[in-house]
C-alpha cells in the first residue's frame, strides 16, 4: 500500500470529522504532512491511526481516546489550548499555530 | 487486451454515493456513483474476497463491508488493510475469543491486494463498462 495514498485518505475522513467539531487542519503544511506520516506508520503497525504524540498504554479503552482525531475525548483541553495536543488540528480561527501554547490541563482548570 | 463497453445499468439506477454489482460477461463487477461520475472496480475485496457493494462509498474510498478494507474506486488502488483485531469494552464470548492459534498466524499473513479497474462511460442514459475481451484459444 502507497503510504501518501493513504495519507490523502485519512486527510479526507479527518477533515469531514473536525471540520463540525470546530477544528481544521494546521495551516503549516509541512508539519501536517510529517504527522500524517507518523499516522500511516502507527496504522500499518497497529491497525489504528493512532496519535503520533501519544504513547500507547496497551489498555483498549485508554488507547482508543488516542484515535486520531481525539478531539472528543480531550475537547475542554484542546479549546482551551486551541490546537490538539501534537497540532495537527487548530481551532478554525487559528491562522498562526506558532503563537499558541502547550499548557498542562491543570493551568487551564482540568487538573 | 481487446476491450469493448458492456451495458451495465441505467444510469439513474445507482444514487450518488451507491454501488451496485453486475455480473458482465462472466465477471463480477461493481459500479460506484461518486458525485455523478461512475467508477466501476472487481467486485471482491483485496483482502478476503467480501463482496464491495455491501460496503460504504464516501467520496472516491470504497471500505469492503467485511473487515473495513479501503480501496480507491477510481484507481483500484487498496489504502489500508482491514480492521485490527477486537479492541471493545465488551468481552467477546469465548467461543470466539479461544479460536486456534493457528488461525492468527495465517490470518497475519495475509496482504490486500489492489483491485482492478474497469473504464465506463454514459450513453443514452445507460452506464457503459469495458469489459476486456477474453484470449480465445484456438479450436484444435
Amino acid at each position: 500500500m502507497n503510504p501518501e495514498s493513504r495519507k490523502e485518505a485519512l486527510r479526507f475522513f479527518h477533515a469531514k470529522v473536525v471540520g463540525p467539531l470546530g477544528y481544521r487542519f494546521t495551516p503549516d503544511t509541512e508539519l501536517m504532512d510529517f504527522l500524517l506520516e507518523q499516522e500511516v506508520i502507527l496504522e500499518g503497525r497497529h491497525g489504528i491511526p493512532f496519535c503520533p504524540c501519544q504513547p500507547l498504554r496497551h489498555d483498549p479503552v485508554k488507547d482508543m481516546q488516542i484515535v486520531c482525531p481525539c478531539i472528543p475525548f480531550h475537547r475542554k483541553h484542546y479549546d482551551a489550548l486551541k490546537r490538539c495536543w501534537c497540532g495537527l488540528f487548530v481551532h478554525q480561527d487559528v491562522t498562526d499555530p506558532s503563537t499558541l501554547s502547550q499548557l498542562p490541563p491543570e493551568e487551564v482548570g482540568l487538573g | 487486451m481487446a476491450e469493448h463497453f458492456v451495458k451495465a445499468t441505467e444510469v439513474g439506477a445507482i444514487a450518488a454515493g451507491g454501488m451496485k454489482a453486475f455480473t458482465l460477461e462472466g465477471r463480477e463487477i461493481v459500479v460506484g456513483n461518486c458525485g455523478g461520475h461512475f467508477y466501476a472496480v472487481e467486485r471482491r475485496c483485496g483482502h478476503m474476497n467480501g463482496p464491495l457493494e455491501l460496503g460504504t462509498l464516501d467520496g472516491t474510498i470504497l471500505t469492503c463491508p467485511t473487515h473495513c478494507a479501503q480501496f480507491d474506486i477510481t484507481t483500484g488502488e487498496a489504502l489500508c488493510g482491514p480492521m485490527p483485531r477486537y479492541l471493545g469494552e465488551v468481552p467477546l464470548p469465548a467461543s470466539v475469543v479461544n479460536y486456534p492459534p493457528d488461525l492468527g498466524l495465517l490470518m497475519a499473513h495475509v496482504r490486500t491486494q489492489s483491485r482492478r479497474t474497469y473504464a465506463t462511460k454514459v450513453e443514452s442514459g445507460w452506464i457503459l463498462v469495458a469489459v476486456p475481451r477474453e484470449a480465445v484459444a484456438p479450436a484444435d
